[in-house]
């Protein structure tokens, strides 16, 4: 028994290692003295002052950002409307929308990706951040739908039928019955979305126009040339999302503790 | 959470509006496609200030990706691409031909790199960085000697077996067997496409060379091998941080290489991208961006100063490309040459 237990440390540690590493091994190597990606030749800042001072990254940083949060905005209420509005609908209407729903999932980016950019360029829209945009939203919309069904599955439909029937209008039974028994589904959505369009390459590299760089296209055309500021970028996303995370995870709990203090109370 | 979203979405709002309010270029824009690491910031922005253009910097990582790109019916107004994928934009009509007269400072143009074979009189472009391909060792390990009298066949010396990098680029290590054999770069002679094969399979059986790309450059700067194919521009970079190591574009012949500006056919700041290439080649501009790049500067008096006594990169010897003579050559890209040796290449790498 002792035995398998050591094993199975082991394995997990393996697994570990195997998760964190290369993420370990850049945010290492952002901290180099000299040039090299390999061979560490002491502590120093300056990838991260160069970093900041070369206007190009940093604008990277901001369409990334920006793109992300309206991204996630609209297609979070989006795909909560479709989805909210998909589980009062027939059945055929659900298994047909649902199908359709699943398709840009499983459909490899890089078809989506040149198809986006042949439909932009036959219709002669000029790619830039609007055209960006549009594809982020577009790509993150099925994911959102995907998280809330579960939720929405489990609500009972007697309850907005009793909220109208207590005097709350339509829009009321939305805001007040139905969206808070969904609100886990909905922000496990948003999350996914803004992950999804925050590190998404493929479809941003085809569809974004002149001048707009998001992190992903910005790293990718830079690689021909070794530059650790690159590594100081990625060590700052790596902080930003475990930030992200140490939040998500915390806060909840936080607030179930005051809760459980309240009623004691 | 209502109060959190509101928050987030005013701070969105303002800060694009500030985005757009903060614009006090009275002069238009100017959009740019180059390679990556290919431009200073700080020259850009003093030309955003001295012009009153607003610039767009966007980077590719090869020159078939922007022209994929370009295809897609994208328009960027200045481009920055290598000499053959200009003689093809060329020859397809998709960038215009320069005003001259608002280019003053092409005098101060190195006459190297004017007039090349793919754009005789410079009608549509103006160099930028230029330089060649050649053999970058550690002459610690390697013997100099053996270098310059062998040229291109000390790949093939086994003295300095399991020592060398292979550079994993199709035409370029066509390139290195072509030249070695003495046969042009730009061979369609199946016969001579075949030898340059074996040439580079006898490289892969008693050599055991390592595959790379961009490796190459930290591999040789740490001394991990002694020997490779490698640019003029990574080469002094390699130098500078490895004072063992030097740099030889062997006699037999190499590739030279020009990248250069080229306005696009539908470029919307056609004055504007006229501009800014008078401003880059200019010396001040010019000076700064080479010390940023490490790739050879166009501008011949730029190359003079950082090469002197004090300059940055003083004793170089892979900054200035050794004169072109008779067997060095420009790249002129032939799709149905490049079918056939992607195919032998990968043959190629997988000979033990």
């Amino acid at each position: 028994m002792k035995k398998n237990n050591a094993f199975s440390k082991f394995y997990l540690f393996l697994i570990l290692a195997f998760f964190y590493l290369p993420i370990i091994y850049v945010v290492f190597f952002s901290f180099n003295a000299s040039r090299s990606l390999t061979n560490f030749t002491g502590f120093s800042l300056r990838w991260y002052e160069k970093m900041f001072k070369t206007r190009s990254m940093m604008e990277s940083i901001y369409y990334s950002t920006i793109i992300a949060v309206i991204a996630t905005i609209v297609s979070t209420i989006v795909g909560t409307i479709v989805a909210i509005g998909l589980s009062k609908s027939s059945r055929l209407i659900k298994q047909v929308v649902t199908q359709v729903n699943n398709l840009p999932m499983l459909n490899p980016d890089i078809v989506t990706a040149i198809g986006l950019m042949l439909l932009f360029s036959t219709i002669n829209v000029p790619t830039g951040f609007g055209t960006l945009l549009l594809a982020h939203i577009m790509f993150c919309i099925p994911y959102v739908i995907l998280s809330i069904n579960p939720k929405l599955r489990q609500l009972d439909d007697n309850l907005a039928e009793a909220a109208l029937d207590l005097g709350c209008t339509p829009i009321q039974a939305l805001y007040k019955v139905i969206i808070p028994q969904i609100k886990e589904g909905i922000i496990s959505g948003a999350l996914v979305a803004f992950t999804m369009s925050f590190d998404d390459f493929v479809i941003s590299y085809f569809t974004t126009g002149p001048g707009i760089n998001n992190i992903s296209t910005y790293v990718y055309a830079t690689t021909k040339r070794i530059n650790p500021s690159v590594n100081a970028l990625s060590t700052l996303i790596v902080i930003a999302i475990t930030l992200i995370m140490i939040v998500s995870n915390v806060v909840p709990l936080l607030r179930e503790r005051r809760r459980k203090n309240e009623e004691t109370a | 959470m209502k109060k959190l979203l509101s928050a987030l979405l005013s701070v969105l709002l303002l800060s694009s509006l500030t985005g757009c309010l903060s614009n006090n270029y009275e002069n238009g824009e100017l959009y740019i496609y180059l390679p990556g690491e290919y431009l200073s910031d700080e020259v850009v922005e003093q030309f955003e200030y001295e012009y009153g253009v607003k610039v767009y910097v966007t980077t590719f990582d090869s020159n078939e990706s922007m022209y994929t790109k370009l295809l897609g019916g994208t328009v960027y107004d200045l481009l920055i691409p290598s000499d053959y994928m200009i003689e093809r934009l060329i020859s397809e009509k998709m960038i215009q031909k320069l005003d001259k007269s608002k280019i003053p400072n092409m005098s101060a143009i190195d006459e190297a790199v004017l007039n090349m074979e793919f754009d005789p009189n410079n009608d549509y472009s103006v160099p930028y960085f230029w330089g060649n391909a050649g053999i970058c060792y550690d002459t610690t390990q390697i013997d100099a000697e053996d270098v310059e009298s062998e040229g291109w066949e000390v790949m093939r010396n086994t003295k300095y077996r399991g020592m060398i990098y292979m550079y994993d680029s199709i035409r370029d290590a066509f390139m290195m067997a072509e030249k070695a054999l003495g046969y042009s770069m730009n061979t369609d002679d199946p016969d001579e496409i075949e030898k340059s094969y074996e040439w580079l399979v006898q490289i892969a059986k008693t050599m055991d060379p390592a595959y790379v790309t961009d490796e190459i450059i930290d591999g040789l700067s740490y001394g991990e091998k002694a020997m490779g194919f490698v640019y003029s521009g990574d080469a002094s970079l390699i130098v500078a941080e490895n004072e063992d190591m030097a740099f030889w574009a062997p006699e037999e012949g190499t590739n030279y290489f020009v990248d250069a500006m080229v306005i696009h056919k539908d470029a919307k700041n056609v004055e504007n991208a006229h501009k800014f290439i008078n401003y880059i080649i200019d010396y001040d501009a010019a000076f700064e961006n080479a010390v940023f790049v490490g790739y050879t500067s166009s501008n011949a008096e730029v190359v003079r100063d950082i090469t002197m006594e004090g300059g940055d990169y003083e004793d170089n010897d892979a900054y200035i490309p050794r004169e072109m003579n008779k067997n060095d050559e420009v790249f002129h890209s032939n799709e149905e040459v490049l079918k056939i040796i992607s195919e032998l290449w990968v043959k190629v790498k997988n000979t033990k």
